[in-house]
């Protein structure tokens, strides 16, 4: 037990002594994650508007009044359609409109009036999200509630705003409890194979056990110090996420996932030699796990085989479950599939990467 | 500089690449992340799970239900729940749609009442939320529409809406050139970043120092490798682009080529600088992911258009290069203007700008000193 704890003891003093790294992973933890919450956005906001308006413009004009920020910026007229043309192909406008002459006589008439659009569809998502943007100024513009009187009652649950901050920040939180859980406790043993010590530790009379748990629980310390700062400060404290399940169902299941993580990292300095290994293992490893995991498509609508696979990431236990405590609020009673996922993963993980590493020969 | 010193000296690192496994990472992972990418962001919802609640049970309601159980965007299941158990069903993560047609909908419909259909959506995913909220609005106001008749259609404006580029909407096309311009920017980065490193962790760098090997040359054979294993990669992506994913190719390929050459350099140059201000292998790694990685996915025009950012974000995006050569990548993907468009060849130049400057930056801090 001395020697456990002793060896926990060295292993934070040599990260805390490792200024470079020491640096790079408070890095990750606040700044990184501040970055990707601010910066990442999919909304259509501010969308670029062109203009060619060949119509005496009273109709137009009140059309374009409406489109305005967030959305849309302030429109920029264009003398032609040709010039309106190079702008797009420069992606210096998004979203170009073009009034047809006879635009507001058919308008008042009732003859099939038409307005022609020209999206930048290069990033498809906003381009569809802007045209149906402006097909909903349409329909307010001409109250076509009173021709059918339907009123569409949305709700967007959790969150209402449809702020992408909070949950790019807590995806990126996640991502990078993942990357440093692995990298880092593969690094701390592949460290001592590159010196040629971990033999020795391993003829040691200290029990292999015990040392091999130590370290790897020392970097699970880490990580878990790590996110503690990054949900106190970055997620509460700037993004002020609003959490509607419990704190600390989300950090208990933190642990158990930086566990799984560290079975992977032993997993991986088990097969390595040095650190150059580890790093393109770790890429080959965790990429496809993270893919399975649900995080961009989720995993209902998945071909049937990558749904079976998806199974077997423990990403995909640890994200949905994490998500769900952070903005479902779901009751703990509900997260226990998830819970189940990562700590079977992890045990499985963790004891076949503790068996690789402590064989000497 | 002497050829014979590079030559042998280049020999030797691809060498070491090769034998160290190191050859893996290089071929493998840029077309790994590219597969991975292409196949897995998807802005298009499908099977969305929805429940409805019809309440109704008359003609009107059964035909939006009915449109909803056709579409593949939902895979609809009607019940008759309490709201409670069904918002409970949202926050279980069960559903992640829940429509509810009210009593009388048909009634007042005909009538010419206000009638109102209330929708719940699982908002933890914010931009799935925004897709299905189109699509729920799209399929109801269609069908409500298409009950009204015919006057009402030709009063109404006609959006005449033309998608430039990328006519059916497809999230490959989108997707691919920005990951192509990503990937380029990560991989040479980590290598010359680790190649140069390593050395240092090792010790051997001493042999540079003190062997007669000039700067220029132990540079030259270091980022040479590098641009020439990873030279061979722009060919390979350009291959899944356009067979595995399908892409259409407007532009010019050998624009294509010479940019990425040159982009190559820009990343290479960034591992260059990394493997200056950093002595072990791990921290130049995690340091090269971390300055690469969200750079190249926020200003690559991939997930906003740089048309639509502001404040600060306008200048980090002219600032960092990934935007010039994504909006090249995009060109000569999509568009296919080439040369012939003056941005395109502005922003061509400024990556030739960005080469030169930040190899020199690099050449410069890189020390040939004994210790």
């Amino acid at each position: 037990m001395r020697a456990f704890l002793a060896i926990i003891r060295k292993e934070l003093l040599e990260f805390l002594r490792s200024y470079g790294l020491f640096i790079v992973v408070l890095y990750s933890f606040t700044l990184d994650v501040y970055i990707a919450g601010n910066g990442i956005n999919l909304d259509a906001r501010n969308v670029s508007v062109g203009v060619v308006d060949y119509s005496p413009g009273f109709i137009s004009n009140k059309i374009l009044s409406d489109l305005h920020y967030p959305q849309f910026q302030e429109p920029v007229f264009f003398a032609s359609q040709e010039k309106l043309n190079l702008a797009i192909r420069n992606k210096e406008i998004m979203v170009g409109i073009v009034f047809e002459s006879d635009f507001g006589k058919r308008y008042h008439t009732g003859n099939n009036p038409v307005l022609n659009l020209l999206l930048d569809s290069t990033a498809s998502a906003q381009s569809y999200l802007a045209l149906n943007y402006i097909q909903h100024i349409l329909m307010r513009f001409q109250d076509t509630l009173s021709f059918a009187p339907i009123e569409i009652q949305i709700h967007k649950l959790f969150n209402p705003n449809t702020s992408y901050s909070h949950f790019m920040a807590l995806a990126e939180l996640l991502s990078i409890i993942t990357i440093l859980a692995v990298i880092l406790t593969a690094a701390v043993f592949v460290k001592e194979k590159e010196n040629g010590t971990w033999d020795i530790m391993l003829l040691m009379p200290t029990d292999a056990k015990a040392v091999i748990l130590a370290k790897s629980l020392s970097q699970v310390i880490i990580v878990m110090i790590g996110t503690t700062i990054c949900v106190g400060t970055v997620l509460f404290g700037i993004f002020d996420l609003p959490i509607n399940g419990s704190l600390a169902a989300f950090m208990l299941l933190t642990f158990f996932y930086a566990f799984t993580s560290a079975g992977i990292g032993l997993f991986i300095a088990s097969v390595a030699r040095n650190i150059m290994q580890v790093a393109q293992f770790s890429v080959l490893i965790m990429m496809p796990l993270l893919f399975l995991s649900g995080a961009w498509t989720p995993v209902y609508a998945m071909h049937p085989i990558l749904e079976c696979l998806s199974i077997i990431s423990p990403l995909r236990y640890y994200i949905q479950g994490s998500e769900s405590v952070f903005f479902r609020g779901t009751a703990l009673i509900d997260l226990r599939e998830y819970f189940a996922g990562v700590i079977v993963l992890g045990g499985v993980l963790f004891w076949y990467g503790f068996r690789k590493i402590g064989k000497l020969f | 500089m002497r050829i014979g010193v590079i030559k042998a000296y280049f020999k030797k690192e691809l060498l070491d690449i090769y034998r160290s496994k190191l050859i893996l990472m290089v071929y493998i992972m840029p077309s790994m992340l590219l597969i991975l990418f292409g196949y897995g962001i998807k802005t298009e919802v499908t099977h969305t799970r929805t429940l409805i609640i019809d309440n109704d049970q008359s003609k009107a309601s059964y035909d939006l239900v009915s449109t909803f159980e056709h579409s593949k965007y939902f895979n609809s299941e009607t019940k008759n729940l309490s709201e409670n158990r069904a918002l409970n069903l949202i926050k279980q993560d069960k559903k992640d749609l829940i429509i509810i047609i009210p009593e009388a909908f048909e009634k007042h419909l005909l009538k010419g009442l206000k009638t109102s259909v209330g929708v719940y959506i699982d908002g933890s995913f914010p931009s799935r939320a925004k897709t299905i909220e189109n699509y729920v609005n799209g399929v109801i106001y269609d069908a409500i529409m298409k009950r009204s008749g015919t006057e009402v259609d030709r009063a109404l404006i006609t959006i005449n809406a033309r998608n430039l580029f990328n006519q059916s909407l497809r999230d490959e096309d989108m997707i691919v050139p920005g990951v192509i311009g990503l990937v380029l920017l990560i991989a040479p980065a980590i290598l010359s970043a680790l190649l140069i490193v390593k050395e240092k962790e090792n010790g051997t760098i001493f042999n540079f120092y003190s062997s007669p090997v000039k700067k220029s040359e132990f540079l030259a054979a270091k980022l040479l490798s590098v641009l020439l294993l990873h030279g061979i990669n722009i060919f390979i992506l350009f291959l899944w682009a356009i067979y595995l994913f399908e892409l259409p190719f407007r532009g010019s390929f050998l624009l294509y080529i010479f940019s990425s050459f040159i982009y190559i350099i820009i990343s290479l140059s960034v591992g260059l600088l990394v493997s200056i201000i950093t002595s072990s292998q791990i921290v130049a790694y995690v340091l090269t992911l971390i300055i690469t990685i969200i750079p190249g996915f926020l200003y690559s025009g991939m997930l906003m258009p740089i048309s639509s950012m502001e404040g600060e974000s306008v200048i980090e995006a002219h600032i960092y290069p990934v935007m010039y050569y994504t909006h090249i990548l995009y060109d000569v993907f999509l568009v296919g203007d080439g040369l012939s468009a003056s941005k395109n060849l502005l922003y061509l130049f400024i990556l030739m700008g960005y080469a030169i400057i930040l190899l020199t930056i690099g050449s410069l801090l890189l020390k040939k000193r004994i210790v």
